[in-house]
Formats: C-alpha cells, structure tokens, sequence
C-alpha cells in the first residue's frame, strides 16, 4: 500500500498521509468490503480516491497534469531511440530516477502502468480499481510503459548511458 | 507480416497469452516485447528499495487501536459524535481485523478483555511516540521517578532492580478504562518495554495463560506486535508490554519488589 502511495505522491511524506488516510477510510467503510473479494484491490481502489481527493483539496490535479503532458509531448520526439540492451541500460537508472521518471507521467497513466507492472495485478482487477474498462487498461498500460520507456531512453542518452545504442 | 498488436503484448506480459510463433521471426515485436519486459522488471526493482518508516505502521496501529477502544457497545452509546457511530461493533472488530492482517499484526476481538489489552498496547505505543512526549517524564532515576508517581497517583509503585543492561527511561501517566494509571518504560538489551500498574485484576485484562515462576504467579498474553505478562503485587497489577519475549518480560517482572507501594 505504501508502494502505490508513493508512486501516487512522489514524496514520502505525502505517501505517509495517504497511507494513514487510506487505511482510515478503510476502516471507515469497511461494510462496503464484500467478503471473498479481493481485498488489495479494495483499498488500492481507496488509496486511489483519497488520492483524488487529497489533490482536490490541494487543487493542483489539474495543474499537475498539464505539465506531465507537456514534458510527455515534449519527449515522444525521442521515439526512435533504441537500444540492443535494455536490461543493462535501465541498470544505469539508480531506482529513484526510475521511480521519479514513473512519477512523471499523468496520473491516470502512471497508476494503471504500477498495478500491472511492479504490483502485478491483472487487467480484471486494476479495471475494478481505476472503475475504467479492461480494454482501456490495457490502452493505458501501453500507452504509460511507451512513454516511460520514452523518457528513460531520453534521458540515457543526455547522460551517455550506454547499452548498445543501435 | 502483421505485427503483434498492444492488447497481444499486454496479454502475452500477464501470461494470458502463449508467445506467439511470430516472434520467432519478428525482431521488431521480440525487441518490443523484451523491452517491455525489461522495463517492468526494472520498475519492480526500483520499488522494492521503497519501504515505509516503521513510524508509520506505528502510528497507523495507534489510530486504529484507538477505533477499536473507541468503538466498543458501551463507549460507542456514550461517544454518540464518533466518526464511525454507524459501524456496528462486530463489524468494526472485523475492520480492524482485516486493517491489522494487512499491517503485520495480530488479532483484534471484540470482548472487553480484548480491548483492555489493545488499551495497554496503547499506552506503550504512546509512551514510544515522539507524538506524546510532551506528556512523557524522561527521567532514569527510580527516586525521583516514584516521588514523581507519588505527587500524581498518591503511591510510587514498585520498580524492578536495573542492572544487566537494563535502565529506566521515564514515566508518564494515562487513562486506562477511564482511570488514571502510571506507566513507567525501561530500556532493554532485547527492546523497549512498558510496565503499566492498574488495579484491575489479571483475569480481567485478558490475559490467558497462567503460569508461575520463581514462586510468583504470572499471567501472559499477546496483542498486535506486542507480548504481554502480568504479576499482581498487593493491590495491584504490573503489566510489562514490548515486542519482547514473554520469558524476558517475566524476568523483568520477576525484579519487582514486592512491598515498595508507598
């Protein structure tokens, strides 16, 4: 749960609080578990409300994700970047980059890409978290890695990691 | 040559699809795939070094410890502007259940006994926060700790002998089931431990098993991280709570003299 919130929030304080906040709301709403169902994928559907409303609150969502998608249109120039190793050039990226760089997609992107990637959830379930459609999951999915694959690729070749650039 | 579609290399990341022969022939869909692949591996590893302060899961058993005193019949008709007024008991005690599975802890039950153990993991919780040191009398010296108990309880109780790398940390004073109760921490070569001095007898606080040792009687028990045992002493019950061993609670516990109320 923690994981998620930081990947939500970037910042480790932000995750504190929304980890409290969403282990609260669950406790709060705990009639609405239906017993058998999957209950990680209950309250990442919580932590992702809480999310929301935490930004509410701050009223920076819209903000944030102009300019995601402004450094996102930005970087898609680099798409022809390849790279015959791309095990050992990610080894480059000490595990804060790789994170940040995840945290710099638009949220709605980025959540979706961390369930199915590091949490391992499936479709049917992340779809239930996001309240979106399978198919749109695995739009999102794609679309997400793409980009992220965008700007580590991007991002390698501004700092001269190498990994068999082709 | 129709290349492997988005939904195709999704399916075939989650396992739900067998790989296809095309990618035998296909290097551009084995380089995307094996990229995709690299790149979500990568990311696990990068998530695997992000770990929560221990703080945190404190702070988050605090809060639902609190819930769970908090919502017991009695207390939730007299706190009538609780938060969660409407959650009947038995399905808040699931609540915190599930809510105390998911953060490493044990078991929560609705009885009485139960919350007046997770009341005493509360208190040791609140004598380890930074969050309540403002209430907490950071003093190592037992005189000045039992005049301290005396001028706010009307007795010092019995503090245990502190040698083997054993030290008194300091006191403080909380409620316990509406009453005002002393609580002493001593530090430990095997951790932490709170011992908090009640009048409630032992069978009353929950605590199960029964045993004796170096001619006292003891009782045990266990809640959330915690470990628990009890001794009575004249009129009183010493409980010694920590993440610590039942044997070396009891040996603590074993170090109190027994005719020191004052």
């Amino acid at each position: 749960m923690y994981r998620a919130a930081v990947a939500m929030c970037g910042d480790r304080d932000d995750a504190d609080d929304l980890t409290q906040a969403t282990f609260l709301k669950a406790f709060e709403r705990f009639e609405s578990f239906e017993k058998g169902t999957n209950c990680k994928a209950w309250l990442l559907s919580i932590l992702r409300n809480k999310w929301i409303d935490l930004m509410r609150h701050r009223n920076t969502v819209g903000q944030i994700l102009q300019i995601d998608e402004n450094i996102v249109a930005g970087q898609e120039q680099n798409d022809e970047i390849k790279y015959s190793n791309c095990e050992d050039l990610l080894a480059n990226f000490s595990d804060e980059q790789i994170i940040k760089a995840l945290r710099s997609l638009p949220a709605e992107q980025r959540f979706p890409l961390f369930l199915v990637d590091v949490e391992q959830l499936s479709h049917e379930d992340v779809a239930e978290i996001m309240d979106m459609p399978i198919g749109t999951v695995k739009s999102r999915t794609s679309r997400a890695r793409a980009i992220l694959r965008t700007k580590l690729f991007s991002h390698a070749k501004e700092m001269g990691f190498t990994g068999g650039e082709r | 040559m129709n290349h492997l579609t988005e939904e195709q290399f999704e399916d075939i990341m989650q396992g739900l699809l067998p790989e296809p022969e095309h990618l035998t022939d296909c290097d551009l869909c084995r380089e995307l795939l094996a990229e995709k692949k690299a790149i979500a591996n990568r990311m696990r590893s990068a998530f695997d070094s992000v770990k929560p302060d221990k703080r945190l899961a404190n702070n988050i058993r605090m809060q639902l410890t609190d819930k769970a005193v908090s919502e017991q019949p009695q207390s939730a008709r007299r706190l009538s502007n609780i938060r969660f007024k409407r959650m009947a008991w038995p399905a808040a005690a699931a609540a915190v259940l599930v809510m105390a599975v998911i953060l490493g802890v044990y078991v929560i039950s609705p009885s009485s006994a139960m919350a007046a153990r997770a009341e005493l993991v509360k208190i040791h919780n609140h004598n380890l926060s930074t969050d309540h040191e403002h209430e907490f009398y950071s003093e190592a010296d037992p005189v000045k700790l039992a005049e301290y108990f005396k001028s706010k309880l009307g007795f010092s109780p019995s503090m245990p002998i502190t040698d083997q790398g054993m030290a008194l940390r300091g006191c403080c004073v909380r409620h316990f089931r509406g009453q005002v109760v002393g609580s002493y921490v001593v530090d430990t070569p095997q951790g932490i431990m709170s011992v908090i001095v009640v009048t409630d007898k032992p069978e009353t606080l929950g605590m199960g098993g029964k045993f004796e040792c170096q001619g006292r009687v003891f009782w045990k028990s266990s809640f959330a991280k915690c470990d628990m045992v009890t001794v009575r002493l004249g009129d009183y019950s010493y409980c010694a709570v920590g993440e610590i061993s039942h044997e070396y609670l009891t040996e603590l516990l074993s170090r109190l003299m027994p005719d020191t109320h004052q």
